[in-house]
């Protein structure tokens, strides 16, 4: 065990989880319940909804708790760095593939709840805020502000920027994977060229960030060498495994829409020989 | 035409040599990129994940690199499947853009990462010569077993057109690919 040192979060500064850490681990388990009553629910009156949805959500729910309660590996900004990751990009990307939103769209009965729930996926706001680039600049601008100003310092002293940022870091991961995916009925369903444009830059500047920690640590800390590379690395390639996931959704989404195109055309072309011979 | 209808489960599009040339090349070039990665920076550790001497630009475009190989990677092994399930794929042209993309990406990274931005070199404290001499000609090789590909896919077309027989129709659309 490293001994712990004053510039660690309030995680390791208290003999036990904080407040908003143990919050955060009961809201995950919370969603969970929620979600798998609905889809059970959506089940019993006879729809369909595919069991790995529930794994998705399941899963995200358990890494959130993890990365808030559970002993991380590694040294202080090792182990910052795995919580970033799964906050940031595993849990938000579990979350989006079992679409919550759908799936709330469907259980819930028609009414005002559901007109409210739609009306805020269709607003004005929510298609800005999904807007690719938009959510793109939110999640890694932020990441940019957070390791390249004295941010993380601070976040490391106090507990209020501490929670906001890990907050942020959860809604703008959500926002960016949303955005990125689209597989929830939203305002405007962008092209797949603006959201594979969008993944590229992203990834571009996550990478580089990541290799810009692995040679200066955050303005204002100092963490022991080998724990800063071991944090940077952990940064670079578990950003890449969560990018190519999001590509494989993308690609997936894009061979099945081409093969019912293609499907639709030549069921087209059949009718119209079988009319020209009749 | 024939009389029956084909399902559109079984009804094959006239091969497109173009497209099996280029996505085969997407696919190479990430391959390619990958091996560097893997081989050279993780497995030998040769050159590494920041070279400090890099100036900006290289950091960027290094980023950037590595990230569109990624996608790339992804994105050409779907495009692949779509172009064999439409019964689309051309492939010896497939295989001469697998290697024009490998030997392509290479070369690349040997001339303008390597010695134009100079990002990293392939290894240091040594004198880089010979890396450099066996990692470009290594690249200009894989080049022409591409081209050479290229050119043996365009005769099996033109002895197809001569002998239709031997091949589906629509020989026309079958030329006019590779290099």
């Amino acid at each position: 065990m490293t001994p712990l040192h004053g510039h660690t979060g309030p995680v390791a500064v208290h003999a036990g989880p904080g407040l908003a850490e143990q919050l955060t681990a009961a809201a995950a388990v919370l969603a969970t319940v929620a979600y798998l009553w609905a889809a059970a629910r959506l089940r019993r009156r006879g729809d369909a909804w595919p069991r790995a949805r529930d794994a998705w959500f399941a899963c995200g729910g358990a890494a959130l708790a993890w990365a808030a309660v559970g002993g991380l590996p590694g040294g202080p900004f090792t182990a910052h760095m795995t919580q970033h990751l799964v906050v940031g990009m595993a849990a938000p990307l579990l979350f989006v593939l079992a679409r919550p939103f759908t799936l709330a769209l469907r259980v819930l009965p028609p009414g005002p709840a559901r007109r409210r729930l739609l009306a805020l996926l269709h607003s004005g706001p929510a298609g800005l805020l999904l807007l690719p680039p938009a959510t793109a600049l939110l999640d890694v601008g932020g990441l940019w502000v957070l390791y390249r100003t004295d941010l993380f310092a601070t976040t490391q002293r106090e507990t209020l920027p501490h929670v906001l940022v890990h907050v942020h870091v959860l809604a703008a991961g959500m926002l960016f994977t949303l955005a990125v995916c689209r597989l929830e009925p939203v305002r405007r369903p962008w092209g797949l060229a603006l959201r594979g444009g969008t993944l590229l830059a992203a990834g571009g500047a996550h990478a580089v960030l990541a290799k810009s920690l692995y040679a200066a640590p955050p303005p204002g800390t100092a963490y022991a060498l080998a724990d800063l590379r071991t944090g940077a690395q952990l940064m670079y390639y578990g950003g890449d495994l969560v990018e190519v996931a999001l590509a494989v959704t993308l690609a997936v989404q894009w061979y099945t829409a081409t093969g019912r195109a293609r499907a639709r055309a030549l069921r087209r072309e059949r009718s119209a020989r079988i009319r020209a011979v009749a | 035409m024939s009389r029956q209808v084909p399902s559109p489960a079984t009804r094959r599009e006239p091969p497109r040599p173009r497209a099996s040339t280029a996505v085969c090349a997407v696919v190479g070039a990430a391959v390619m990129a990958a091996v560097d990665e893997i081989v050279f920076h993780q497995i030998l550790a040769w050159h590494h994940f920041y070279d400090r001497s890099t100036p900006r630009i290289g950091l960027l475009s290094d980023g950037l690199l590595h990230t569109a190989e990624l996608l790339a990677l992804v994105a050409g092994f779907f495009l692949l499947a779509d172009l064999r399930r439409r019964g689309a794929l051309a492939r010896p042209y497939a295989w001469s853009g697998f290697f024009l993309g490998l030997g392509g990406f290479q070369l690349f990274d040997g001339i303008v990462d390597h010695k134009v931005l100079r990002v990293h070199q392939i290894r240091y404290g040594v004198d880089t010569a010979p890396y450099d001499w066996a990692w470009n000609l290594g690249g200009l090789l894989l080049l022409l077993v591409g081209a050479g590909l290229a050119l043996r896919a365009r005769r099996l077309d033109h002895r197809l057109d001569r002998h239709p027989d031997g091949g589906a129709d629509g020989g026309a659309d079958r030329r006019g690919g590779g290099a």
